[in-house]
């Protein structure tokens, strides 16, 4: 049995806001399907719980060209997987969104919350991060934009202080010509969680961007590797150099999934494919 | 002003939070109030409080998918929702899917086609199987499987499964005309 708490629904930010800051064991709930099994073993212990699924903004799905891509708060993850702006705009982000969990939670899981749980081996961030996002902040000070890769500290550890709530995360448009792919490798092809994600990118300038989760604290950008491939030049040789140095920028750990030695290799495998795969030139 | 007007509906709703709310639901067709707690889930609601037994609880983390209900039109894992995070929905469990003591096409299938042994994993097959074919009467195997992914059997083995959701899909495009 979970324990007891107050159940409160608020209908504006402030509300929230205002409420997360005053009760000190007050979680946010959005898609649940983390914070449930957290209640369920007894992992937190919560006062109140505080759904925001009746919050407006965190409802936003909404592209715009030039601007790009707003997911709120309350987005649920088959909305990505189903959409065909997604689908057309940021391939490597539908890819990701596919991969996670089953059909079932992805129905409840949130975009969002996959990015505030803060898992090191949670499958969007990369593609999120190779997209440069932003996420949206209400807090009791105001609002505040972070990008992505500043937004986790460790794991399960973010930047949002007490009484803030993530609104929503914004991608820009990466414009005509942009490819990308996620590619994660996994214990089972079904439910399971990735040993490696990787997402690649390829702007239409030919500069690429590198997204990595489950090899270090958090889900990180590569961006010293990605400088090294962008300098030389995107090519067969750069990928291959690419795939020997991946392992400067990561710190993967040994667990139930994976061996760090296996997590090695399959990061440099998964990038080098990802990148030969958006240049034409299939490993 | 406004300040003031929030803080007492805070002090409102902190008070009456760890007391029971008042829900009310669709559930099978039928309108449903109760009074529940907080921190009941919709699994325990479904079974305790209206006891629908058919929904099945197994692992309790949204794994297995033995709980999966249909929640606003979508197959959902009814054990990591709570029971308040459904006011005013619409709900389906396995117990709305015979009419009038009838099968439905899709029970008629699972049960010629020997889609169950121990049977405990129907029911969340069953409504997993109905939130696909409500959307998308004619799937193809890579859809069916992808949305049953979520559902474990530890008995039966999937082909028959399988089997009895296509027999169904095609029996309710040719019978219903879906």
């Amino acid at each position: 049995m979970i324990s007891r708490f107050a159940y409160f629904k608020p209908h504006n930010i402030n509300e929230a806001v205002q409420y997360l800051e005053k009760e000190e064991k007050s979680f946010v709930l959005a898609g649940g399907t983390d914070l449930m099994i957290l209640l369920r073993r007894n992992i937190i212990n919560a006062e109140h719980i505080v759904d925001i699924k009746g919050l407006p903004e965190t409802s936003e799905f909404s592209f715009v060209d030039g601007a790009g891509l707003t997911i709120g708060a309350s987005v649920v993850v088959n909305r990505i997987v189903d959409s065909e702006v997604v689908k057309a705009k940021y391939p490597a982000l539908n890819q990701a969104a596919a991969s996670l969990a089953s059909f079932q939670l992805r129905n409840r899981a949130t975009v969002v919350g996959n990015i505030c749980n803060a898992s090191p081996g949670a499958d969007l961030p990369p593609a999120l991060l190779v997209y440069d996002a932003v996420v949206n902040i209400a807090g009791p000070q105001g609002t505040r934009q972070v990008p992505l890769h500043e937004f986790f500290t460790g794991v399960k550890r973010t930047v949002l202080q007490r009484g803030e709530i993530v609104v929503s995360v914004h991608l820009p448009d990466p414009g005509e010509g942009d490819k990308s792919i996620y590619l994660r490798q996994a214990r089972l092809r079904g439910h399971d969680l990735a040993a490696v994600g990787v997402a690649s990118r390829v702007r239409p300038d030919g500069k690429v961007a590198i997204g990595i989760s489950a090899v270090a604290p958090t889900p990180k950008r590569l961006f010293a590797l990605e400088d090294m491939i962008n300098e030389r030049g995107l090519s067969q040789e750069t990928v291959e150099l690419a795939g020997q140095a991946i392992h400067e920028h990561i710190r993967p750990i040994t667990d139930v999934r994976s061996s760090a030695q296996y997590r090695l290799l399959t990061s440099s495998v998964l990038l080098k494919r990802g990148l030969l795969a958006l240049i034409g030139k299939e490993a | 002003m406004d300040n003031e007007k929030d803080c007492s509906m805070y002090t409102e709703h902190i008070d009456s939070g760890k007391r029971k709310v008042t829900l009310s639901m669709t559930v099978n067709g039928r309108p449903v109030v109760r009074d529940v707690d907080p921190n009941m889930t919709l699994l325990h609601f479904l079974r305790d409080n209206l006891k629908l037994f058919g929904t099945k609880e197994a692992c309790g983390e949204g794994e297995c998918g033995a709980c999966t209900i249909i929640l606003n039109g979508k197959a959902v894992t009814s054990c990591i929702v709570l029971a308040v995070e459904a006011e005013g929905a619409q709900i389906t469990t396995v117990e709305g899917l015979s009419k009038n003591g009838k099968l439905s096409i899709l029970q008629e299938e699972f049960v010629s086609q020997d889609a169950l042994q121990c049977g405990f994993c129907t029911p969340g097959f069953l409504m997993s199987t109905r939130a696909l074919l409500d959307h998308n009467p004619n799937p193809t195997d890579e859809e069916i499987v992808e949305v049953l992914s979520g559902n474990l059997c530890r008995c039966t083995g999937y082909i028959p499964i399988l089997q009895a959701v296509k027999r169904t899909a095609e029996r309710e495009r040719k019978e219903l005309g879906r």
